[in-house]
């Protein structure tokens, strides 16, 4: 039971010959191993194998979609035909005829640059690792519980089109992460390393594992969980300047400037469920998003990230552009077919979480590009302050206007130093005032590639993972301190 | 007959068969063998027209082989021959990689299941074009009345079976048909939505109805101050706090010391006339005879009349806390128990008694985008949605803009004046990623306080 070419153009055809003006062909294999350590022992261990193809058909003006995970060539028939049957029903309800931007052909293939295959890492190496962080934990501080865990993944697809696309990946991604959780009275305090959410992922191999150093990190993670318990309460509704770190401005980046470009949001498909946007076409090249410091890019072409491929789900290139230049509201992830509707091309954003689900756009890396600041400069230059750490609690209103965030862990800054641990650290905002605020981003040397491998969109729910470059950044005048 | 038409259902016969090989070319201790098969049909709108529209047909098997204690998990959606003895040997191979969990509880035991009717055939071969003309029902009167409908009406065909090396078998197909649907103004929107076993028992009328007035009567809000309000919650934002305090009832929350409920048993934690049970063969509620490991699912009374009584266990929270397996596993891989079929039980008042007493609050119908902001306190923030409105001296008096709250859900349930008589299924919005399940049905509540910590531009 195999894919191959002969399948996809006998589902073309078939499409072709049932009414289709256009048609798609998606086939993915997706293979993941998972492995979690929990209190010392072994908590799972877990490998998959999900394997189909989906036929994606426009016939009369309107979109049908069927799937399927048998792959034989009566079975594309089936699935095509079926793909045209739902697009027949679909124009039953309809207001316009879709249309499709421009877009080339390609007949390529992509991989991802890995150094460290991390299927050929054994198992048991993967676990050793996970274990001895573990215990590096529990030594280091007494807590309730410990988690450990790393993901290995690697998705090969294809996808060809009747336009003459045919283009062929294969992605590997790896991720990591542990988490330590201290319990006292009416109090629990969770600490997390590389990131929150329980892993730091990125498109690579093993190698990308070995360099977060899970078990030097460890000790630090648990005694800081440990002394949370007795930290400080964030201070309650006030406004004050506040200094993000990389990994939490980099899910401020995902909430309020990656989700409200998706051009889909911002012309209601998603009004049901993922919501609109406050970003209207109309704003486009004229809507001051944020300050001057504030540049974010879209990109699916830099090495690692999350939104890194060759090609995306509609055949179109990866690219690189600006979504914020100088606080200007400048650009969309967009699709052919929400392209087409601002009479632009696509940008190559269109994503589907495996082989049975419908490609939406999905962000690739949108990345808070470097400032000019040392975080130590940058902390020096705070005369009054907080520095909030890691990602604890997140939400944002169905336009991406209001947003609450809460962290992990949080540090006061009084007279350019870092002084005492604080708990329950939140803030609020609204997002264009918020980004307004910005009067700092710090340099290359604090920036990272975030990965955030849980992106939830659409209905059926997928989950996407993506990519957000960042480092830390300062705001003012934020008000800070909704819970105790 | 149109291909779509042809319904998925695999059926008992195949799937014992499937869960056989897979038992019989697994080496192991003990051996689980669970199947999940799902057909999903899904028209979604937005902008009052078909924008998605799609048949997902697809079934996984999972092995899981426990080795002198060594536990492994292989999943895979080939349910070919091959397909399925490779999963059972590479599970059997990485158990024996794997360091031993010494705190193993063991595979349930052979159970028996009541039966369960959750099957329909009707629904099972619901056509693209009758999810077409349900959602025409919705998108048609929105576009006459210039507003925008998005949302989706979808048929869903499930089965689950499990099989394990203690000699259990336990299968069921069910289905599922839903519509649910946002319309919009310029300035406001309105929600409506209806879940059940059957296709015929959807009322898309309804729905489009209850979607529109609200619309209609939500446009140009006024903006009120954050702060405390006494509120009227409809069904839909109920579910949230249902569905947020079902998380921390359980065994592992208890055992992770994040539960309200820990060290409270026999205290009272919300208001009096709040008892919440989870009820797995609750036929209103999508039943399920056993859970994703096989064993029996069974009531359990969590909170009744506002004093904790008990958690959710899986065989393995149950085995590491000596407690009784109530028969609550979820599907992933770590141990995980969860109520799937909650149900905060129906007070006397309709929807307009519970209005009329307030003098001064809000009537609220959605939460969205909630989170945990501290699970043991079960704090939760999120934001209003699909219909803010003032009541005034027992009146719906005008609509208002959203706002964010910030606020102990427990402690919310504290301050419980009346309960609605009736009660609405929903899903449980925290399981739609992965198999469909996890139902809860609940009334309307009037609360006597609830914290609003923010407000929005809308």
């Amino acid at each position: 039971m195999t894919f191959s070419r002969d399948l996809a153009m006998r589902a073309l055809d078939t499409a072709r010959v049932r009414g289709a003006t256009y048609a798609d062909v998606r086939y993915v294999r997706r293979e993941v191993e998972q492995m979690a350590v929990r209190n010392g022992h072994i908590d799972s261990v877990t490998g998959s194998e999900d394997v189909g193809f989906a036929v994606r058909a426009l016939t009369d003006g309107a979109w049908g979609f069927a799937a399927s995970q048998l792959l034989t060539l009566p079975e594309a028939d089936r699935v095509a035909a079926l793909a045209v049957e739902i697009a027949q029903a679909s124009a039953l309800v309809k207001r316009a005829d879709v249309r499709l931007a421009a877009a080339p052909a390609p007949r390529a293939t992509y991989r991802t640059p890995i150094e460290i295959d991390p299927f050929a890492v054994p198992l048991s190496e993967r676990l050793d690792l996970l274990l001895r962080a573990d215990t590096a934990m529990r030594a280091a501080a007494e807590l309730r519980t410990t988690r450990s865990s790393a993901e290995i993944s690697r998705e090969e697809k294809v996808f060809a089109s009747t336009d003459g696309a045919y283009v062929d990946q294969t992605l590997f991604e790896t991720g990591c992460g542990i988490e330590a959780e201290a319990v006292g009275d009416s109090e629990m305090q969770r600490r997390s390393y590389p990131n929150s959410g329980a892993r730091h992922q990125n498109t690579g191999g093993w190698e990308f594992v070995i360099k977060q150093d899970l078990v030097g990190n460890a000790p630090r993670i648990a005694q800081e969980a440990r002394a949370l318990l007795t930290a400080k309460p964030c201070p309650a509704d006030v406004r004050m300047t506040v200094i993000l770190s990389g990994n939490q401005a980099a899910l401020q980046v995902h909430e309020s400037c990656g989700h409200p470009i998706e051009l889909d949001r911002a012309l209601g498909s998603e009004a049901a469920y993922a919501g609109m946007s406050f970003l209207t076409p109309d704003r486009l090249g004229s809507f001051r998003y944020g300050s001057e410091q504030v540049n974010i890019q879209i990109d699916s072409l830099s090495p690692g990230g999350l939104g890194t491929f060759g090609y995306d789900d509609e055949g179109v290139p990866g690219s690189k552009g600006w979504a914020v230049r100088e606080g200007l509201f400048v650009g969309y992830l967009m699709s052919r077919e929400t392209a087409a509707r601002l009479g632009l091309s696509s940008n190559g954003t269109m994503r589907a979480d495996g082989w049975g689900r419908l490609p939406l756009i999905r962000m690739t890396n949108v990345s808070l590009m470097p400032g000019r600041w040392t975080l130590d400069h940058l902390i020096a230059d705070t005369d009054d302050g907080i520095y909030m750490d890691t990602n604890r609690s997140w939400s944002i209103d169905d336009r991406r206007l209001n947003f609450q965030f809460g962290t992990e862990i949080a540090w006061e800054i009084k007279g350019g130093k870092k002084g005492e641990m604080l708990r329950n650290a939140t803030y609020t905002g609204i997002t264009p005032e918020f980004w307004g605020s910005c009067d700092a981003v710090c340099d290359d040397s604090d920036w990272v590639m975030w990965g955030t491998p849980n992106c939830g969109k659409g209905q059926p729910g997928q989950v996407a993972h993506t990519g957000h470059g960042a480092a830390a950044a300062r705001f003012r005048n934020v008000r800070v301190g909704v819970v105790q | 007959m149109a291909v779509s038409q042809q319904s998925a259902v695999l059926g008992e016969t195949a799937l014992r068969a499937a869960t056989q090989k897979a038992l019989a070319a697994a080496k192991g201790d003990e051996v689980e063998v669970l199947v999940l098969s799902r057909d999903l049909g899904l028209t979604r709108f937005a902008n009052s027209e078909i924008h998605q529209n799609m048949r997902i047909a697809s079934a996984d098997i999972r092995v899981r082989v426990v080795r002198d204690k060594r536990v492994a998990t292989v999943w895979t959606n080939r349910l070919d021959d091959d397909g399925i003895q490779r999963a059972a040997r590479d599970a059997s191979e990485k158990a024996l990689v794997s360091p031993e969990n010494p705190e193993w509880g063991g595979l349930p035991g052979v159970s028996s299941y009541p039966r369960v009717d959750a099957f329909d055939d009707e629904t099972a071969t619901t056509t693209p074009e009758r999810r077409a003309r349900l959602v025409g029902v919705i998108c048609d009167p929105s576009f006459e009345r210039k507003l925008r409908a998005a949302g989706y009406v979808s048929t869903t065909v499930t089965e689950v079976a499990v099989a394990n090396s203690h000699g259990v078998w336990a299968y069921q197909p069910a289905t599922i048909a839903e519509a649910q649907a946002v319309v919009l103004g310029e300035a406001g929107s309105g929600y409506g939505g209806r879940l059940d076993a059957r296709i015929g028992a959807i009322d898309a009328e309804a729905v489009s109805r209850e979607a529109i007035d609200k619309a209609l009567r939500a446009q140009n809000p006024r903006e009120l101050p954050a702060g405390d309000y006494e509120v009227v919650l409809e069904p839909y934002a109920v579910a949230d706090i249902v569905e947020f305090l079902g998380e921390a009832l359980t065994g592992l929350a208890l055992e992770e010391g994040s539960s309200f409920v820990g060290g409270r048993f026999g205290e009272r934690v919300t208001g009096e006339a709040v008892t919440m049970i989870d009820d797995p063969l609750d036929r209103h509620c999508l039943p399920q005879a056993f859970d994703f490991e096989g064993a029996r699912s069974e009531r359990v009374t969590l909170i009744e009349r506002g004093a904790a009584r008990a958690v959710v266990y899986d065989s393995q929270t149950a085995a590491r806390n000596k407690a009784r397996n109530t028969g609550h596993a979820y599907f992933s891989s770590e141990a995980y128990p969860y109520p799937l079929h909650l149900r905060l039980e129906a007070g006397t008042a309709s929807r307009e008694e519970l209005i009329r007493g307030v003098k001064r609050g809000l009537l609220i119908t959605r939460f969205w985008y909630t989170r945990w902001v501290h699970p043991l306190r079960t704090i939760v923030t999120g934001m209003t949605r699909d219909g803010v409105f003032a009541i005034e001296n027992g009146e719906v008096a005008f609509p208002v803009r959203n706002f964010r709250f910030t606020q102990s859900y427990h402690e919310a349930l504290g301050a419980t004046i009346a309960l609605e008589k009736d009660l609405l299924l929903q899903r449980i919005d925290r399981f739609t990623y992965g198999f469909d399940t996890g139902f809860c049905r609940v009334p309307a509540i009037r609360l006597g306080s609830f914290t609003f910590t923010g407000t929005t531009q809308y």
